[in-house]
C-alpha cells in the first residue's frame, strides 16, 4: 500500500458552532470551534463525555452539517456540499474508527474491509482485504463475522476497514472506550505504527489523558469550545 | 391521569409515524374480520328473512268442521308471536259453467278455496286482479274466467260434485292464485308439508258463504280420513283447516334461530289447544332448508376467511414489531430505573388499549363503508349491531396490540436488566419444534387429502331434519393443517433454505455491489423470511381464495348452463324452428356468437321412457359448453367426434349400459314416436359413447343421438329447441325474443336460470364475502411489502448509516434495501405459486360433491392474481422509493452515536 499523505493544509474548522434539538431540549454541542489540521498530522481532542470530541470528529468527516461556521476539506468547503458528495469525500480521504467498531453485522471481516474499498472505488487488488487484515493481526479471522469476534480484533478489523480507503485524515472515536487496558495499548500501538507507515493525518477523541498524551497535539474540549490547546516534541 | 399512561401516550406521541404505521395495520386486520362479522351476519339474516318470506302461508291444521276451524283459530290468534290465524276451507267442484247471452261455456273440475273477509291481512297465497269477493258470491282464477270467458257481474254455476244440482254465484272478482301448490296440499301433520299438482280451475269465495251454499253437499274430511285424502290430486271433500301466519319479528335473526323459535312456536300453540289441532309446518320446513343453506355458508365462509384473518393479525404483529427492539430496550432502562414489574405490564397495556381503540375504531369504520359498498340496499344497522360490532372490533385489536406489546414487556421481565439491554439474544428450540409439529400437519394434511381424494368423501349438508354437516367432518382438517404445517416449516427454516441458496449464488470473496448483496441477504434468512411468512402466506391465501372463488363461480355458471342448455335458449313449438329458419335468424341477431338446434324428444329402452336429444354434432360445442366430465372412456372431441361419425350413433348413460349390458358399438333398437302416424315404431342405434350430463338434459338417465337421424325417424317436423352462446346473454336473449316472439318462441337466459336454479352450490353466494375478502388481501399484501421495506429500514439504519460514514452511495445502500424486497417478492410469488394452488385443489376435492358436475380443471382469476402481485410488486417499488429519499436525509452523526 503506497502512502497517501500530503503536504499542506488538509481540513480547517472555522467559527464552527453546532446545535442539536430545539427549544428546551436545545443543546450546544460546538460553540464556536476553530482547528487547522495539517497533512500527516496527528491530534489528540481530550475531554470528559459531552465535551464535543464526537461532534467535532463529525464535523470534521462530514457526518454533521455545522449549524454555524464552516468547516473546508482540502480546500473545498463541505457544509456546502450535499450528503451525497460529502459521502464521495469520505470515501476518498476520511476513514473512522468508532468506538464500537460499527462492523457492518452482516459481513465477514474480509467482506467488510473488502466492501469499505469498493465504498472508496479506489481501484486496489483483489488481496488487498486479506493484506490488510494480515497487517492487523487478523488473517486468520477473515472468515468471521463481527458477533464472532472479541471487542479488540472488531476493532482492528475497523482499522483495517478504514485503511481499505486509503485516507488522508483517519478520525478515531474513542477507539479504546469498550476495550480492557492491554488490549486497548495494543489497538493504540497499531494505530501509531500504521500512522507512522501510512503518513495519514490522524485525530483521535479520548477521555482519557494518557491516551491522549501519545499524541504531539492535544487539544482540550469543554462544552463545546476548545479550552486548551498543547503541543509536545 | 396516572404515570404510567401519560408515559405510554408520550411514548407513542414520541414516535408518531411508528404510532400510525400499527394503528393502521392493525386496523386494516381488524377491518377484515370486522368486515367478515358483518356479512355473514347480514347473509344469515337475509337467509333467514328470504326463507321466511318465501313462505306464503305458514301453518295449515286440518280441523273437522267449521264451527271447529272458527273455535280453533280465535284460539290461535290469540296466542303469542302469531300474527294472524284464520278459518279457511278448501274443497273440490266438478264443474263449472258460464251462461253466456249467445253461448254457455264450461270448465272442468277444479277447487275451491274459502276464506274470511280479513283473510289477506297478513297471508299472502292469492291476490285480487280485479273486484273483490262479497258475501253469496265468488271470484275466480283468472285462468278459469278466461276459460269461462267471464267477467265481473256475470254469474256462473258450480257443480260440488258429479250428480249434485249446481249453485250460481256472481262473480265479483278476478283472483291470481300465487301459492296454489300449498293451498291445496294434502293435509296431514303426520306427513309434513306435501306441496301438490295445483288445480286446473280455482274458484274464492267467503268462507260463510261457502259453508251455507256448496259445504252441505260435500262430505267432509275428518282425522280418521286424512290418510286416505293425503293422495295429492285425490280431494274429494271439504278440508276445513285452521291457516296460521306467524310474526317474522318473533322469530329472531338466523335461519336456525328462526327454526327452533318456529319449533317452539307451533309446539307451543298446539300444547295449548289439547287434541285440538295438530299444524302441518310449511314454515319450520322452509327454514330447515335454509338453515342447511346457513351452516353451508358459514362452513364456507369460515375455511375461507379465518386463514386470511390471522394473516392479518399476523400483519398487525409485523407492524408491532418494528419497534420492538426500541421497547425492550426502553422497558428495560425503566426496569433498570426501579420500575416494578406490575408497572411496566400497566404501561404496555395502556399504550395497548390507545393502539387498540384507535385502531379498532378505524377498522370497524372501514368495515362498515366496505360492507356497505358491497351490499347493495344498506346493512340494516340498528344500534346495538353497531354496537356489538365496534366493541368486537376495538377488543380484537386491542388483544393484537396487546400479544406483540406484551411480548416484548413479558420477555423483558424475565430477563435480567443487561439481557433486557442487548439487541441480540439467545434463542431455544420451542416444543412444537422439538416435537416436529409442522412436519406432521404436512403429513396428516396429506393424507387427509390423499384419502379425500381416493375415497371420494367429502363434506355434505345433510338437507334433511336437523342442519348437521354428514359425513367426514375431519376433511376440513386437510387445508387447515396444511396453513398450520407450512407456516410452522418456515417459521422453522427461519429462511436458511433461502439463505443457503443466496449464499450459493454469492461470490466467495465479494467485490462488486451484486456480490455484497447475495452476502448480506444470504446472512440476514431470519428477517427476509419474517417478511417471507407474512407476505407469502397473504399471497398464498390470496391465489387459493381466487381460484377457489373463480372455480365456484365457474361451477355454478356450469350448473346454471347445465340446466338451462345454453347462454340462451330459444324454445318453439314442433315444427316451427325447421318451417321459419329460426335458426338461421337468431344466427344473424346480434350478440349470438354461435347458435345450433336441439331436438327433445322422448324413447322408449325396453320399457323406460327417456328423454332423447338429438344434436348437430358439427355445431353443438359453438353454442354450449361441453366437459370432459360430461362423458365417460373420452373427452368432449372424441366422443362427439364419434356421434358425428356413426350416423345412427347414440350416447346412453351409465346407468343404461349397466342395466341393459350395453357396450361401445352394441346395436340398441329403441321405440321412437312417429309423429307422421302417431304410433310407435322400432328405430335401430349403435352406442358410441356415455353420457353422464348434458346441457337441458335431466340428472337422471336420458340420451343423445344425431338430429338428422332423430328427425328421419320421427318425423316431427325439426328440432324444438335453439342453443345460443353469447357474452352478453340478458341482451341477446332480449334481441332474440323480439326477433322470433311472432313466432310463439319462448326465450330464456341464463342469468334468470342462475337465480332459479336451487341447488346446494348456487344459493350460498360467495360473490360478496370473497370481494371483501380479495380487496383486503390486495390492501394487506401491499401494506405487508410496506412494512418489510419500512422494517428493514428501521432495523438496519444503524449498519445502513455506517455504511454511509464509509462513503458508500445512496445508490449503494438503498440497493439493500430494494434487493432484499425482491428477494422476499419473487420468494413469495413462488411459495404463494405453490401452497396457494395446493390449498385451492383441497377445498376443491373437499366440495367436490356440492360441484355439478365436478369442475373439469381449476378457473384462474388473472386479472385479480395480476392485481394482487401489481399491489405488492407496486408497493415495494413505492416504499423502497421512498426508503431512498429517508436514507439521503439519515441523521448520521445522531444514529452512529446510539451503541
Amino acid at each position: 500500500m503506497s502512502s497517501t499523505a500530503t503536504t499542506g493544509e488538509l481540513a480547517v474548522c472555522r467559527a464552527v458552532s453546532v446545535v442539536h434539538g430545539r427549544g428546551d431540549a436545545r443543546v450546544l454541542a460546538l460553540h464556536d470551534v476553530d482547528l487547522r489540521l495539517a497533512a500527516g498530522e496527528r491530534v489528540g481532542l481530550w475531554g470528559r463525555s459531552g465535551s464535543g470530541k464526537t461532534t467535532l470528529l463529525h464535523v470534521l468527516g462530514g457526518l454533521v452539517t455545522p449549524t454555524e461556521g464552516d468547516v473546508t476539506w482540502r480546500g473545498k468547503r463541505l457544509s456546502s456540499l450535499d450528503a451525497a458528495a460529502r459521502g464521495r469525500a469520505r470515501a476518498h480521504g476520511i476513514s473512522y474508527v468508532f468506538q464500537g467498531a460499527n462492523l457492518l453485522p452482516t459481513f465477514t471481516a474480509y467482506e467488510n474491509v473488502a466492501f469499505a474499498a469498493y465504498a472508496s472505488d479506489d481501484g486496489g487488488s483483489d488481496d488487498e482485504p486479506d493484506e490488510l487484515l494480515e497487517l492487523v493481526g487478523l488473517a486468520a479471522k477473515r472468515d468471521a463475522l463481527p458477533a464472532e469476534l472479541s471487542g479488540g480484533e472488531a476493532q482492528r478489523v475497523a482499522i483495517a476497514r478504514a485503511l481499505a480507503q486509503r485516507p488522508s485524515l483517519l478520525l478515531c472515536d474513542e477507539p479504546t472506550g469498550h476495550l480492557d487496558g492491554d488490549t486497548g495499548e495494543r489497538v493504540l500501538d497499531l494505530i501509531d505504527a500504521l500512522q507512522r507507515r501510512f503518513a495519514f493525518a490522524l485525530v483521535l477523541a479520548t477521555h482519557d489523558p494518557e491516551v491522549a498524551a501519545r499524541l504531539p497535539r492535544v487539544i482540550g474540549l469543554q462544552d463545546g469550545r476548545i479550552v486548551s490547546e498543547d503541543r509536545f516534541a | 391521569m396516572s404515570a404510567s399512561a401519560r408515559l405510554a401516550l408520550a411514548g407513542l406521541l414520541r414516535a408518531p409515524a411508528r404510532t400510525i404505521v400499527r394503528v393502521v395495520v392493525l386496523s386494516c386486520a381488524v377491518a377484515l374480520l370486522g368486515s367478515m362479522l358483518l356479512f355473514v351476519s347480514h347473509s344469515l339474516r337475509t337467509m333467514a328473512g328470504s326463507a321466511i318470506r318465501s313462505v306464503p302461508l305458514d301453518w295449515q291444521g286440518p280441523v273437522a268442521s267449521y264451527e271447529q276451524a272458527r273455535r280453533v283459530a280465535t284460539g290461535v290468534a290469540a296466542q303469542q308471536g302469531i300474527q294472524q290465524a284464520s278459518p279457511a276451507a278448501t274443497a273440490p267442484f266438478a264443474g263449472a259453467v258460464h251462461a253466456g247471452a249467445n253461448e254457455s261455456t264450461s270448465a272442468g273440475a277444479g277447487a275451491i278455496l274459502a276464506v274470511p273477509a280479513d283473510y289477506l291481512t297478513h297471508i299472502d297465497t292469492f291476490r285480487f286482479l280485479q273486484g273483490t269477493v262479497r258475501p253469496g258470491e265468488v271470484a275466480l282464477d283468472q285462468q278459469m274466467a278466461a276459460t269461462l270467458k267471464t267477467q265481473i257481474g256475470e254469474s256462473v254455476s258450480l257443480t260440488p260434485r258429479p250428480g249434485a244440482p249446481a249453485r250460481t254465484f256472481k262473480v265479483s272478482g278476478i283472483v291470481l292464485v300465487t301459492a296454489p301448490d300449498v293451498l291445496f296440499q294434502p293435509l296431514n301433520p303426520l306427513l309434513g308439508p306435501a306441496p301438490a299438482q295445483p288445480p286446473a280451475n280455482i274458484a274464492v269465495m267467503g268462507i260463510n258463504t261457502f259453508a251455507g251454499t256448496l259445504a252441505p253437499a260435500l262430505p267432509a274430511i275428518t282425522p280418521a280420513s286424512a290418510g286416505s285424502s293425503a293422495v295429492p290430486g285425490a280431494q274429494t271433500a271439504v278440508q276445513w283447516q285452521v291457516q296460521a301466519q306467524v310474526d317474522p319479528r318473533s322469530l329472531g335473526h338466523t335461519p336456525s334461530q328462526a327454526l327452533t323459535e318456529a319449533g317452539r312456536t307451533v309446539n307451543r300453540v298446539q300444547r295449548s289447544l289439547p287434541g285440538q289441532v295438530q299444524f302441518v309446518d310449511n314454515l319450520s320446513d322452509a327454514l330447515n332448508t335454509a338453515s342447511a343453506d346457513a351452516l353451508y355458508a358459514q362452513t364456507l365462509y369460515i375455511m375461507l376467511a379465518v386463514p386470511g384473518a390471522l394473516i392479518a393479525l399476523a400483519l398487525g404483529y409485523l407492524a408491532a414489531l418494528g419497534g420492538v427492539e426500541r421497547d425492550r430496550r426502553d422497558l428495560a432502562l425503566l426496569r433498570a430505573r426501579g420500575a416494578t414489574r406490575r408497572g411496566l405490564l400497566a404501561l404496555a397495556a395502556i399504550e395497548s388499549f390507545i393502539v387498540g381503540s384507535l385502531a379498532g375504531m378505524v377498522g370497524a369504520a372501514i368495515a362498515f363503508a366496505a360492507v356497505s359498498l358491497i351490499i347493495g340496499g344498506g346493512l340494516g344497522l340498528t344500534a346495538a349491531r353497531v354496537t356489538v360490532t365496534v366493541v368486537v372490533c376495538v377488543a380484537l385489536a386491542i388483544a393484537g396490540a396487546a400479544v406483540a406489546r406484551i411480548y416484548a414487556s413479558a420477555s423483558v421481565l424475565r430477563e435480567s436488566v443487561s439481557e433486557g439491554r442487548r439487541s441480540v439474544r439467545r434463542e431455544r428450540r420451542l416444543l412444537w419444534q422439538r416435537l416436529y409439529l409442522d412436519v406432521v400437519a404436512l403429513a396428516v394434511s396429506g393424507l387427509i387429502y390423499w384419502l379425500t381424494a381416493s375415497t371420494g368423501f367429502s363434506a355434505i349438508v345433510n338437507p334433511d331434519s336437523n342442519p348437521t354437516l354428514s359425513l367426514s367432518i375431519y376433511m376440513f382438517f386437510a387445508p387447515a393443517l396444511l396453513w398450520l404445517g407450512a407456516t410452522l416449516l418456515l417459521v422453522r427454516l427461519r429462511g436458511r433454505a433461502l439463505g443457503w441458496t443466496l449464499a450459493r449464488a454469492g461470490a466467495e470473496q465479494p467485490k462488486t455491489l451484486p456480490g455484497f448483496l447475495l452476502a448480506s441477504a444470504a446472512r440476514r434468512g431470519t428477517a427476509i423470511n419474517r417478511g417471507l411468512l407474512v407476505v407469502g402466506l397473504l399471497l398464498a391465501f390470496g391465489v387459493s381464495l381466487g381460484i377457489f372463488t373463480a372455480t365456484y363461480d365457474q361451477q355454478a355458471g356450469v350448473d346454471a348452463q347445465l340446466t338451462l342448455g345454453a347462454d340462451v335458449t330459444a324454445s318453439a313449438p314442433p315444427g316451427t324452428i325447421a318451417a321459419h329458419g329460426l335458426t338461421a335468424r337468431i344466427s344473424a341477431v346480434p350478440g349470438v356468437s354461435a347458435s345450433t338446434p336441439v331436438d327433445h324428444s322422448y324413447a322408449y329402452v325396453g320399457p323406460d321412457l327417456q328423454d332423447t336429444y338429438g344434436i348437430d354434432p358439427a355445431t353443438i360445442t359453438k353454442a354450449t359448453t361441453l366437459r370432459d366430465s360430461y362423458f365417460l372412456g373420452g373427452g368432449v372431441s372424441d366422443v362427439i367426434g364419434r356421434l358425428r361419425t356413426t350416423p345412427d350413433g347414440i350416447l346412453v348413460s351409465k346407468e343404461t349400459i349397466s342395466d341393459y349390458s350395453l357396450r361401445t358399438g352394441d346395436l340398441l333398437k329403441l321405440r321412437v314416436l312417429d309423429h307422421a302416424h302417431g304410433r310407435f315404431h322400432v328405430v335401430p342405434f349403435h352406442v358410441v359413447g356415455v353420457v353422464q350430463e348434458f346441457p337441458s338434459a335431466p340428472r337422471d338417465s336420458f340420451m343423445v343421438t344425431n338430429l338428422s337421424y332423430l328427425q328421419a325417424a320421427d318425423h316431427a317436423g325439426g328440432p324444438n329447441v335453439v342453443f345460443i352462446k353469447s357474452s352478453d346473454p340478458q341482451a341477446t336473449a332480449v334481441r332474440v325474443a323480439a326477433a322470433t316472439s311472432a313466432n310463439g318462441t319462448i326465450v330464456k337466459n341464463i342469468r334468470q336460470q342462475a337465480q332459479q336454479t336451487v341447488s346446494s352450490l348456487t344459493t350460498v353466494d360467495l360473490r360478496g364475502i370473497s370481494k371483501i375478502l380479495e380487496v383486503f388481501t390486495i390492501a394487506l399484501a401491499a401494506a405487508a411489502m410496506g412494512l418489510f421495506v419500512a422494517l428493514a429500514i428501521s432495523e438496519r439504519r444503524h449498519e445502513f448509516a455506517t455504511m454511509a460514514a464509509l462513503g458508500a452511495s445512496i445508490r449503494s445502500i438503498s440497493a439493500f434495501v430494494w434487493s432484499e424486497a425482491a428477494i422476499v417478492l419473487a420468494a413469495a410469488l413462488v411459495l404463494a405459486a405453490g401452497l396457494g394452488l395446493l390449498l385451492s385443489l383441497m377445498l376443491i376435492a373437499m366440495l367436490q360433491h356440492v360441484f355439478d358436475p365436478p369442475p373439469d380443471q381449476l378457473a384462474i382469476p388473472w386479472e385479480y392474481l395480476a392485481a394482487l402481485i401489481g399491489a405488492a410488486l407496486a408497493t415495494a417499488t413505492i416504499a423502497t422509493a421512498i426508503a431512498t429519499r429517508r436514507l439521503r436525509a439519515l441523521p448520521l452523526g445522531a444514529i452512529l452515536r446510539e451503541q
